[in-house]
Parts: structure tokens; C-alpha cells; sequence
């Protein structure tokens, strides 16, 4: 591999080994595994031929059950059988009101970060090990229908999570064992789904109403390239909201108050069965029975489009800011496509049809389509298809903002900017010999702080000591193409790196991940820690192949003789090491192979970067 | 991470230092450079050549942020040309032009209690957007004739133009969501 692995769009530098990917749709309510085999692209069903997995997942006294034997348990045992947890993926304690009764479920702050735990009566477990019992499942069905291992996934999400929000999926991701290649935007991997099938440029909108999120896209399409012009929408609103909508009015129409979580949970149960109902017919029956309460009910469409008429409004509203957004109007949209079971409700069909004064798409199994996008996207990231040069552009979806005096919030990166993006601002110190500084990153539109959400708390050490003032420390915010923040700063007159400690607001810490993944590995009989001095022995040999490749290639035009010599020497170390070091050790030494080659591969960038419009074809420069 | 500091935006995209931009062919090259540069072009690199991928395609993206944007490009053009801007310390000392800004913050105050405030608005936008037109010219004209004192002062009134029309903006957005 070369160091810098430039090559035409697609193509992989190891094309003859054959890399197994999937994507995987962790929905709120249901989720999919979708895999591309021999030119075609499929969902993939259990062994009864259900393709979707309810995202439910039951603790029982030993065994975990996953999908359809837990959410067929729901009923009776609600709180040790988790479903919707997609709701509270990145979110605090205090957050969880906001939700209402929405999650009958027994929640308890953890001791060492603000990640919810629930109580069920094997252990407390939170969103993200709950997530990650869903995707193990789905891998699984995965591997075994294709008979080897996964090589990596492309995991979608709602558009509009926030960074806690996908950081939390990334971590339970890393809980299942899987290699991520990509979090993918569901909005996103609906285009793709469609753009390939159709094979139509333009400019499209995905509207996107799942279980418990809805987002609204805009995306560009051009010649296989998928450009985000803009993103919003709401991660708490969704199918779920209906079936409580319905909920209270069936509690409303037996004259009901305040009920315990089994009657709630059969309610609901009742309610989303009336919803469905009333996707295709005027009206619906519903019959509870239950010791508290037994009812025969009749629900008319036009009540129950009465019901949703404010949640489907409340869309509409974002799909209008999203245009201004994009500068556009909505003339210039070209196809609307319509994504998540929620779609299926012909109020909002109707409703979205008339906004955009066209005929919403839904050609395509809504609750299958996102799954198809990523299994399309996971295969071309696998490097499976060297024509393709499929490219997926995606935005920041919320601003991302910094506290300063007050409690106010600063933006530092508008939403809806294209990611990757990094942007870097200046402080100084206030204080003589002041060394340390912190720095609160939130995440939102609003202008107070505390009407956005906390991603974190940077705290910055090793500043070195001087004068009030006189410190000049260049804090560099960078998001990458999933979405994900990280944060550096370097004291520029000294060029001394801070020291950065990052306390996630509601993420789980690297300790804590750390015991959750040593827990799942002892039960499987597999040492972590041989895993993990096996995985660096792959990355070492990985970095050694790429540099040779490189100083093979134009090593002695880019360097003089002691750059050159510096690498071939920490690149001799790496190698000698490979086989009689620690984990640790290694690290240490690709680290170091790294920091003396970092220069030379900026060379070797930036001399591509002038080749690659000035006409000449891209393998000509680096093959 | 090291960028090419002798290579500015404009050349990075393969365009000419010029106001006036071919915007085919700026969103064809971003394609073009993404393609090459993209994180997703190296999920099986090393993790030193994902760093560095992140770090490119960001450089490249923060270059279409401001090619894209006449405002920022024009701001940034000055820069190219060697002037050195201070956002937060830069005011326009033409009081013709801060009269007008004023008389337009005041009718746009208005708007909130007239009977019609989208109609209202609109024709403060068309003004508005009229001034836009004006001052672009202006600033290519100066730009180009070398007289860069000139061309910073227009593109400070670029800059108080896009503020009221995101204003504006805003506030019909509230006005739609309102009837709704």
C-alpha cells in the first residue's frame, strides 16, 4: 500500500482480494442488515424469512434474546425487554423528561459518567451495549449467509444526530466487534439506494420519517456524486409520537389517568397496530384487555389524521428551513423520496406531496432502503468495485459552538458546512503563567449554552508559562467525514502541544469501554489483550509496506539524504520490533515511524493535489 | 499538518484570482479534489494516511467555503492581494452608506408591525439585493485596477448587505412558521 494511497476514485490498491462488507440500519424501531453479492444488493432475513429485526433486546435470568423473541415478550416482562433505545444513544439522565413516559423503562444515572443506565435483572446496561447486542445479531446473520468474516460495515444514522449522539453508535459498534468504515446519514444512503437505481442528476429531498427521528435532506446529485447541500430535521420526533398520540386518545376516551408500565406498554402495542391499520383502511378496531382497563374502540382515519396533523406540520417547518438552507426553492427540487415505515401514513404522503408539489417517490421498500444505500456504499468502501466512483458528500448537521462569558454560545462551524472541516481559533492566557485553560464545546442553534447540547469539556495542560497574555494558543477543531469532533491545541509561539482532556457529556469514557469490552471478551474466551498486540503487528507491518512503497516511488526526489535516512532508520526500528514487543511498544514505534515520515507525506499530498486538476490521469502520479 | 502556503484557493481549484467565478467549474474540481482526497478514499490505509486524508479534504472543503461565498471570496481575494483584515476592528466611514444601513434597519423594525410584513420584506430584499449588484461590481472594478484600500471598503459594505439579508431571512422564516 502506498503511503499515500492516491489512486482513481475506487480503486483499492489490493484488488484481488475479495473484502466482505454490510450495511447495517440500527433503527428505533426495527433494523437491517443488507449485503451486496454478485452485482446484486439484498436485506438479508432470519432463518424464519423476517427480514427486519425488531430493535428489541430482552434480559432474561441467563440468555439475552434479540429481535423477535424479545419483542414478543414485551408485553409481559416491559422492563426487562429494551426497545427504542435509539432515543436515549448519547443522551444524559436530565434528557430522558424530556421524552415523557415515552420509555417505561427503570433508569438509574451511572457512578463514573452521565450515560443512563437501565435496570433490568441481569445488570444495568445503557443505550450503547443494548445498541451493540442488536448489531452482533445482524453481523452474524451477516457472516453466516456469507460464510466468512466481515471485513467492516457501514452503520447508518439520522442525518441529524449530533456528535454524543454518534459517538455513541461508533462505541457500541466497537462493543460488537465490528469495523466501522463508515457512519453513513440514513437520508444519504436512501439517495444512493435510488440515484443508482434510477441513474437520475439533480437535486433531490429525502424525507425521512422513522420511528423515533425525522430528518429532511437536500442533497445534489452528479455524476455518481452525492453532495449534502443541506440537512435538518428532529431526532425526537417520529412514528412513536403517533402511537402516543393515539395512546392518549384512547386513554382519554376510557377516562384513564395515571397507569403502570404493562398497561402502558399494551396501549402502545395497540395503538401502533391501529396505526398501521389505518395505512390502508378508514378505520381501525381497537380492542384492550386488561384487568384496569377493557375497551372495544373505533378509530377513524380523520380522527386519527386530527391526532398527527400538528407532528406532520412540525416537519413541514423543517423542510422549509432546510431549503433556505440550501438556497433553494422548491421548485428546484426535482424528486422527493420518501424514507422510514412513518411514510407509509397516507396523511403524510398527501401532506409532502403538496409541499413540494410533487409526487413523493416510494418505488423502493421504505423500510429497506436506507439498509441497501449502506450495503451499496460498504461494498465500495470495501474497495469491491474498482469503476466505481461513487462519492458521498455529507454536512455538519448542528453548529458547533464554544461557551464563552455568560453562558452564551459562540459558533465556531456553521451547520450544514461540508465535512470533513477543521477550523482553528485563537486564545491567549489572562493570568501571568497561567498553564492550563478549559474550553466547553456545545453543539446547536441556540444562543445561550444551555440551550444546546454539551459535547464536551477540553481541558488544556502544558501551556507553557508566560506573561498575560503573551500565550498565543491555536485550538484546532476538526470534524471528520462520520460526523465526530476532536479538539487540539498547540501553544504557537513555543509550538508546545497542550495536553487535552476530554470529559464527554454523555458519552461513555474510554475506561469504561475499555471494561465493557474486556466483560464481552472474557464471556467469549478471547483475550483482548492478544487481539490488540495482533492488531497493532498488522498496522506495523501496514505502515512499513506503505513507506517503502513511497520511498520507492519518489523517496529521493522528495528528501534530502538525512530526511531520507531518518525514515529508512525509525522504519528498520518498527520492523525489528515487530515480533519481540509489547502492544505498547508498538505503538510507540509506528507512532515515531509516523512523526519522522509526516513531513514527506505532506510533500507527497500536496505534489498530488497540483496533479489532480492539472489534467494528468491520477495513477500517473502514484500508482 | 504541512499545507502548500504558496498555493492559494483560487489556485488549489484551478481558477484565476478573479471576483467573477465559473461555478461549473469550481463545483466539478471540488468533486474532483474530494475524489482524490476523501477519508472514504482510504478506509484500508494506515491510520496516519486517514489523519492526513481528513486533514486534506478538509483544507479543500474550507477553500469551497469561501470561493463559494462572494463575500468571503471577496474578503479573501484581499488577502491573496496582500492586505491584512481585522473583522472585529474594521468599520466603513461612508455616511451615506451608514445612513442608508440605518434607514433600512429601522424598515425592517417596521415590517414586524405592518399589515403585510412578507411583502414588506421582500421589497427591502429586492433593495437590498439591488445594493448586492452594485457593490460587487464596484469591487471587482477596484479590485482589478489595483486599488485595494477601495475594494476592502466596498467589501465591508458586501459584508453589512449579507448580515440584513440573513436577517431578513430569519425573521420571514419565524413569519412562515407563524401561518403555519
Amino acid at each position: 500500500m502506498a503511503l499515500l494511497q492516491i489512486s482513481e476514485p475506487g480503486q483499492t490498491t489490493a484488488p484481488h482480494q475479495r473484502n466482505y462488507a454490510a450495511g447495517i440500519d440500527l433503527g428505533t424501531t426495527n433494523s437491517l442488515v443488507a449485503i451486496k453479492r454478485s452485482g446484486q444488493v439484498e436485506t438479508l432475513p432470519d432463518e424464519h424469512g423476517n427480514h427486519l429485526l425488531p430493535s428489541v433486546v430482552h434480559y432474561a435470568e441467563e440468555d439475552i434474546l434479540v429481535g423477535h423473541t424479545a419483542h414478543e415478550l414485551q408485553a409481559a416482562d416491559p422492563l426487562n425487554t429494551l426497545s427504542s433505545v435509539k432515543r436515549i444513544m448519547g443522551r444524559g439522565i436530565e434528557d430522558l423528561s424530556s421524552l415523557g413516559n415515552a420509555l417505561p423503562f427503570d433508569f438509574k444515572a451511572s457512578a463514573d459518567s452521565h450515560v443512563p443506565r437501565i435496570k433490568t435483572r441481569q445488570k444495568h446496561v445503557s443505550a450503547i451495549e443494548v445498541s451493540a447486542e442488536i448489531l452482533k445479531t445482524l453481523a452474524h446473520r451477516a457472516e453466516q449467509t456469507l460464510g466468512d468474516e466481515l471485513s467492516g460495515v457501514v452503520i447508518t444514522v439520522p442525518a441529524y444526530f449530533d456528535d454524543a449522539q454518534r459517538q455513541a453508535t461508533r462505541d457500541a459498534a466497537r462493543l460488537a466487534g465490528l469495523n466501522v468504515y463508515r457512519l453513513l446519514n440514513e437520508p444519504t444512503a436512501a439517495a444512493v439506494a435510488y440515484g443508482l437505481d434510477q441513474n437520475s442528476d439533480g437535486v433531490i429531498a429525502i424525507y425521512d420519517l422513522g420511528g423515533g427521528t425525522f430528518d429532511i435532506s437536500i442533497l445534489r446529485l452528479n455524476k455518481g456524486v452525492f453532495e449534502v447541500l443541506a440537512t435538518g430535521g428532529n431526532s425526537s420526533l417520529g412514528g412513536d409520537d403517533m402511537d402516543h398520540a393515539i395512546g392518549e386518545w384512547i386513554m382519554q376516551q376510557a377516562g384513564l389517568g395515571d397507569i403502570d408500565s404493562i398497561l402502558l406498554r399494551q396501549i402502545l402495542i395497540a395503538s401502533r397496530k391501529a396505526k398501521e391499520e389505518l395505512t390502508h383502511d378508514s378505520q381501525a378496531h381497537i380492542e384492550i384487555d386488561h384487568e384496569q382497563l377493557k375497551v372495544s374502540l373505533i378509530l377513524e382515519r380523520a380522527t386519527f389524521d386530527e391526532l398527527i396533523a400538528d407532528l406532520v406540520k412540525k416537519t413541514l417547518m423543517s423542510c422549509r428551513r432546510v431549503l433556505r438552507d440550501a438556497k433553494l426553492d422548491k421548485k428546484d427540487i426535482t424528486n422527493v423520496v420518501m424514507v422510514g415505515g412513518s411514510t407509509r401514513v397516507p396523511l403524510v404522503i398527501e401532506k409532502v406531496g403538496e409541499f413540494f408539489g410533487c409526487k413523493p417517490l416510494t418505488d423502493l421498500d421504505p423500510d429497506r432502503v436506507v439498509a441497501i444505500g449502506a450495503a451499496l456504499q460498504a461494498d465500495v468502501l470495501a474497495g469491491n468495485k474498482p469503476e466505481q466512483d461513487m462519492l458521498l458528500l455529507d454536512v455538519l448537521p448542528l453548529s458547533l459552538c464554544i461557551e464563552t462569558m455568560g453562558g452564551l454560545s459562540e459558533k465556531i462551524i456553521a451547520r450544514n458546512t461540508p465535512i470533513p472541516v477543521a477550523r482553528a481559533q485563537e486564545f491567549t492566557t489572562f493570568k501571568d503563567g497561567q498553564t492550563a485553560m478549559a474550553i466547553h464545546v456545545v453543539q446547536g442553534e441556540r444562543e445561550l449554552v444551555s440551550d444546546c447540547r454539551s459535547l464536551a469539556h477540553f481541558e488544556l495542560r502544558g501551556i507553557p508559562p508566560m506573561t498575560a497574555g503573551a500565550a498565543r494558543i491555536k485550538v484546532t477543531y476538526q470534524v471528520d467525514a462520520d460526523g465526530l469532533m476532536s479538539v487540539t491545541a498547540e501553544e504557537e509561539s513555543s509550538g508546545v502541544k497542550a495536553d487535552i482532556t476530554i470529559k464527554p457529556s454523555y458519552g461513555l469514557t474510554d475506561n469504561e469501554i475499555e471494561t465493557m469490552l474486556r466483560d464481552s471478551m472474557s464471556h467469549a474466551k478471547e483475550d483482548i489483550d492478544a487481539r490488540m498486540l495482533a492488531e497493532q503487528k498488522v498496522e506495523a507491518k501496514r505502515v512499513i509496506e506503505a513507506v517503502d512503497s513511497a520511498l520507492s516511488q519518489d523517496g529521493h526526489d522528495l528528501l534530502n539524504e538525512d530526511e531520507y535516512a531518518q525514515i529508512v532508520s525509525a522504519r528498520n526500528q518498527l520492523e525489528e520490533m515487530i515480533e519481540k514487543s509489547t502492544t505498547e511498544e508498538l505503538k510507540k514505534a509506528i507512532k515515531d515511524l509516523e512523526n519522522s515520515s509526516e513531513e514527506y507525506v505532506a510533500r507527497r499530498m500536496n505534489e498530488s493535489v497540483q496533479k489532480v486538476l492539472s489534467g494528468k490521469n491520477i495513477d500517473q502520479v502514484d500508482v | 499538518m504541512q499545507v502548500d502556503l504558496q498555493q492559494n484557493y483560487f489556485e488549489l481549484f484551478g481558477l484565476p484570482v478573479d471576483f467573477q467565478i465559473d461555478e461549473d467549474l469550481m463545483h466539478d474540481n471540488h468533486q474532483k479534489l474530494q475524489s482524490a482526497f476523501h477519508p472514504d478514499r482510504f478506509v484500508n490505509g494506515t491510520d496516519q494516511e486517514k489523519r492526513l486524508a481528513v486533514q486534506k479534504a478538509a483544507w479543500i472543503n474550507e477553500a469551497y467555503e469561501i470561493l463559494k461565498d462572494p463575500v468571503k471570496r471577496a474578503r479573501y481575494m484581499l488577502e491573496v492581494g496582500g492586505l491584512h483584515l481585522n473583522d472585529d476592528h474594521e468599520t466603513t466611514g461612508d455616511t451615506a452608506f451608514l445612513m442608508e444601513q440605518i434607514e433600512l434597519r429601522e424598515e425592517m423594525d417596521q415590517c414586524r408591525s405592518c399589515s403585510d410584513p412578507m411583502r414588506c420584506c421582500d421589497h427591502i430584499t429586492n433593495k437590498l439585493d439591488q445594493r448586492s449588484k452594485e457593490y460587487s461590481a464596484d469591487f471587482e472594478a477596484f479590485y482589478q485596477q489595483g486599488y485595494m484600500e477601495d475594494a476592502r471598503q466596498v467589501s465591508k459594505k458586501m459584508q453589512f448587505v449579507q448580515r440584513i439579508l440573513e436577517q431578513i431571512d430569519e425573521y420571514q422564516l419565524e413569519l412562515e412558521d407563524d401561518i403555519n
